[in-house]
């Protein structure tokens, strides 16, 4: 009978080892889990982010309030992703596979913010986007914006080529336009009309003006450098140099020519006529580049190149930034 | 040459003890548990997944170059697969039911059946999906799983561990290995055993059950088919099984008498620590891409060489091996069947040293993963241990090679011998040993490129 009753003991005892691997151990892991958020303070907001083919950020729509502090809690299944919440300050650059990344928000104003990768997580990546809808607080701002200029003087993004008639035999040179002391005609020093002008017709007027007839070729090309670049400052340069690394080069190339990795077997422009080049432009080309004005090339950073894998940075960039890109594209052709 | 170490009177009592083994399963299964949760609900990124990195680099290192080499089939003793299943056969946990006493419908396994060739079809299942298994958690839960529900169903279904003896894909090749281990379970006198009639150790008793391994324990040569349960240590009224410390390999000594299904086993594990070899780790990322894309054309074309190469090429060359053999000196009265597969005793340690190469590539520069996923098992973000933010560091990557060359040739110096042993044995000029010699030789010269290259 004591045999038994041992027996019995040693059973039980037995049980409620088993009871604890196979029911209180897992029940604990979960419950360890919904404490951990419990006790955050925060709300938490999981966020995965996989490579578009597997479907991009989830979730990709997201409701906020004004005020409240959310933590993203942001994991990545599969390859390095990055986030970018422009309108609310967040910038993660390094989501590691199996690595969980938080990071809070507070959002103070109503309105939509998009959200982005950050890395060049597959072909696709610039289809990895996502929104934050903050409602709440202060009643929200209608949008009184105006259309970006390049639709108030309706350009056609898409009437290509653009291709300049004249272009420098050298790299045209800011710092020697700089010298020349030149006066520059109003069209050339007010920003907002120098952005309606593509360079090579800037080059023109110069070149056509009976004030600038001693000048060389190569001067009149310095010169157009000078007014393109004189009023850019190294920091909205630097920051453009930042965000063309981040967004750009894989496309482009580091250095501007078109060949980076991930735009080798885009269509480029043959999407909309068999006839176009094939792949992402060429910054480098003076003939493309120069032809172009700073308003174009702000349309299609904005817009994207429909059909041909070039994404829009409307919704990622500010004004500042945008014009900064542009400047910035110029270096490609202009000269310290 | 042996000494049994269970009459040291310390582990006498441990091995006999109905808890150190149940203990240690249970702490098996606290770890199963955790796997199979962390595949289920954890982050889908293997490396930071405790089910892929504790399943196919902590417990495959410990493993192989551990325990297999080492202990056998201690893991067997162990593994928390059978363990639920067991439970619910002896409706008991620890202590043994009146006479061991087992709940089943005690269905007999089918005679054609008793065999590993099962086992080696479902390690070809495991291994032809290996490489999405590998770094897919949610599909080694999934495996996981499903192991422990056949286990279970066969429990109530079929007599003792039938699972283990004749279905685990990993049984099969943990037993073809086991033989080379210094220690083995075994009768200390076979008299004694003949002059009791009760054999306890196969029928069950107060004190324990019978072989869960259906096993009689005094016909035991050699470590294949015994789980080192240590059950028959307990049921034995006649303290006369014992576990010895031996010669290494010595179940091998005895080059006659092997089977097809075990040099199937043999062969099928060579090719496999072949094509994962080049495959994984080969620089070929093509091939490995290959091998994930389950049902697409480059899959199956895969799958048809994978096949192939096991059950057919190698088999063939090994064939023609003992073949060539035989040609050269012909046996009396002996058929190319048993030469074949007496033979195929070579390729337990060349197969086994095979995979410790390979393994050691593999678990040496992934190993530091265990640190980081120690503190955050799911990948939910935690860091229990504080370890979560060590990072990814291979361990002695440039030693790697220095430490696989030596393997090989251990490996491939036991198979000649082996080799000549079994020419002997069968009567043969030792020159019928050539042949086999070479695709050793040859085997081992390609898993060295791979790994040198």
């Amino acid at each position: 009978m004591k045999h038994v009753r041992s027996r019995i003991k040693e059973e039980l005892f037995a049980l409620g080892v088993v009871l604890v691997v196979l029911v209180a151990f897992p029940a604990g892991i979960f419950g360890y889990q919904a404490w951990r958020t419990a006790s955050a303070g925060v709300k938490i907001v999981e966020i995965v982010a996989r490579a578009p083919e597997q479907g991009g950020f989830s979730p990709d729509r997201l409701s906020l309030r004004v005020g409240e502090t959310v933590r993203l809690r942001i994991s990545s299944p599969d390859v390095v992703h990055g986030l970018t919440i422009p309108g609310l300050g967040v910038n993660v650059n390094d989501i590691y596979p199996g690595k969980v990344v938080e990071v809070d928000v507070t959002p103070d104003k109503p309105g939509r913010y998009a959200f982005a990768c950050t890395r060049w997580c597959s072909v696709d990546h610039w289809r990895m986007r996502g929104v934050i809808e903050v409602t709440g607080g202060s009643p929200p701002v209608i949008a009184t914006t105006e259309p970006p200029l390049f639709q108030q003087l309706g350009i056609d993004l898409d009437a290509m080529p653009h291709e300049a008639h004249a272009t420098p035999n050298a790299t045209p040179s800011i710092s020697v336009g700089a010298a020349l002391n030149v006066a520059l005609p109003q069209d050339l020093t007010d920003p907002a009309t120098r952005r309606t002008l593509a360079p090579a017709g800037a080059f023109d007027n110069l070149r056509a003006d009976p004030a600038n007839a001693a000048l060389s070729d190569a001067d009149v090309w310095n010169l157009v450098a000078w007014a393109w670049m004189k009023d850019v400052s190294p920091t909205a340069l630097a920051r453009a140099a930042t965000l063309y690394a981040r967004d750009c080069a894989a496309c482009h190339g580091p250095d501007g020519k078109g060949k980076g990795p991930a735009g080798l077997n885009l269509p480029g422009m043959q999407k909309m006529d068999p006839a176009m080049p094939s792949g992402p432009a060429d910054f480098t080309d003076p003939a493309h580049m120069l032809a172009a004005s700073d308003v174009l090339l702000q349309g299609k950073l904005l817009r994207g190149g429909m059909g041909t894998g070039m994404p829009e940075f409307g919704s990622l960039y500010t004004d500042e930034e945008q014009w900064a890109m542009i400047a910035y594209l110029r270096t490609f052709l202009f000269a310290k | 040459m042996r000494y049994a170490i269970s009459d040291v009177p310390i582990i006498k009592r441990m091995l006999r003890s109905r808890w150190l083994q149940w203990s240690l399963t249970a702490l098996t299964l606290l770890f199963f548990v955790l796997a199979i949760i962390a595949g289920l609900v954890g982050t889908p990124a293997g490396n930071r997944n405790f089910g892929i990195v504790f399943v196919w680099i902590v417990w495959w290192a410990l493993l192989i170059l551990l325990l297999l080499p080492f202990a056998g089939r201690l893991w067997c003793g162990v593994c928390p697969i059978p363990a639920p299943g067991e439970w619910l056969q002896r409706r008991a946990l620890v202590q043994p039911r009146p006479g061991g006493k087992l709940y089943t419908l005690g269905k007999q396994w089918p005679r054609a059946l008793r065999n590993i060739w099962l086992q080696n079809v479902g390690f070809l299942g495991v291994a032809l999906f290996s490489t999405v298994i590998l770094t897919t958690p949610l599909a080694t839960a999934l495996v996981l799983l499903g192991f422990m529900i056949v286990a279970i169903g066969t429990s109530l279904v079929f007599e003792r561990r039938t699972f283990c003896r004749y279905l685990c894909p990993v049984g099969g090749f943990i037993g073809l290995y086991s033989q080379i281990a210094p220690i083995e379970l075994r009768v200390k006198d076979t008299a004694i055993c003949a002059g009791h009639t009760e054999k306890t150790c196969y029928t069950g008793s107060d004190e324990g059950y019978g072989c869960p391994w259906l096993v009689f324990p005094g016909g035991l040569t050699n470590n294949m088919s015994c789980g080192l349960c240590t059950e028959c240590l307990k049921t034995c009224t006649r303290d006369n099984i014992a576990l010895f410390v031996r010669q290494p390999g010595a179940d091998l000594l005895k080059t006659t008498g092997h089977k097809l299904d075990e040099a199937y086993k043999g062969l099928i594990m060579l090719a496999c620590a072949f094509i994962y070899s080049t495959v994984l780790i080969g620089p070929w990322g093509v091939l490995k891409e290959t091998a994930r894309a389950v049902g697409t054309p480059g899959w199956f074309a895969y799958a048809g060489i994978f096949l192939a190469l096991n059950l057919a090429i190698l088999p063939g060359l090994f064939w023609l091996a003992v073949r060539g053999g035989q040609w050269i000196s012909q046996p009396a009265q002996t058929t190319m069947r048993k030469l074949f597969s007496d033979y195929a005793a070579t390729l337990v340690p060349l197969g086994l040293t095979a995979w410790i190469a390979f393994s050691l590539s593999f678990v040496l520069v992934n190993f530091s993963y265990a640190w980081s996923v120690l503190s955050d098992p799911l990948g939910w973000g935690w860091n229990l241990l504080g370890t979560v933010g060590l990072k990814w560091t291979p361990y002695i990557p440039g030693l790697i090679p220095y430490l696989q060359v030596p393997v090989l040739l251990i490996g491939l110096t036991a198979a000649i011998a082996l080799a000549l042993r079994t020419a002997r044995q069968h009567g043969q000029t030792p020159w019928a040993a050539a042949p086999v010699t070479v695709f050793c030789t040859a085997a081992t010269l390609g898993l060295l490129g791979l790994y040198l290259a």
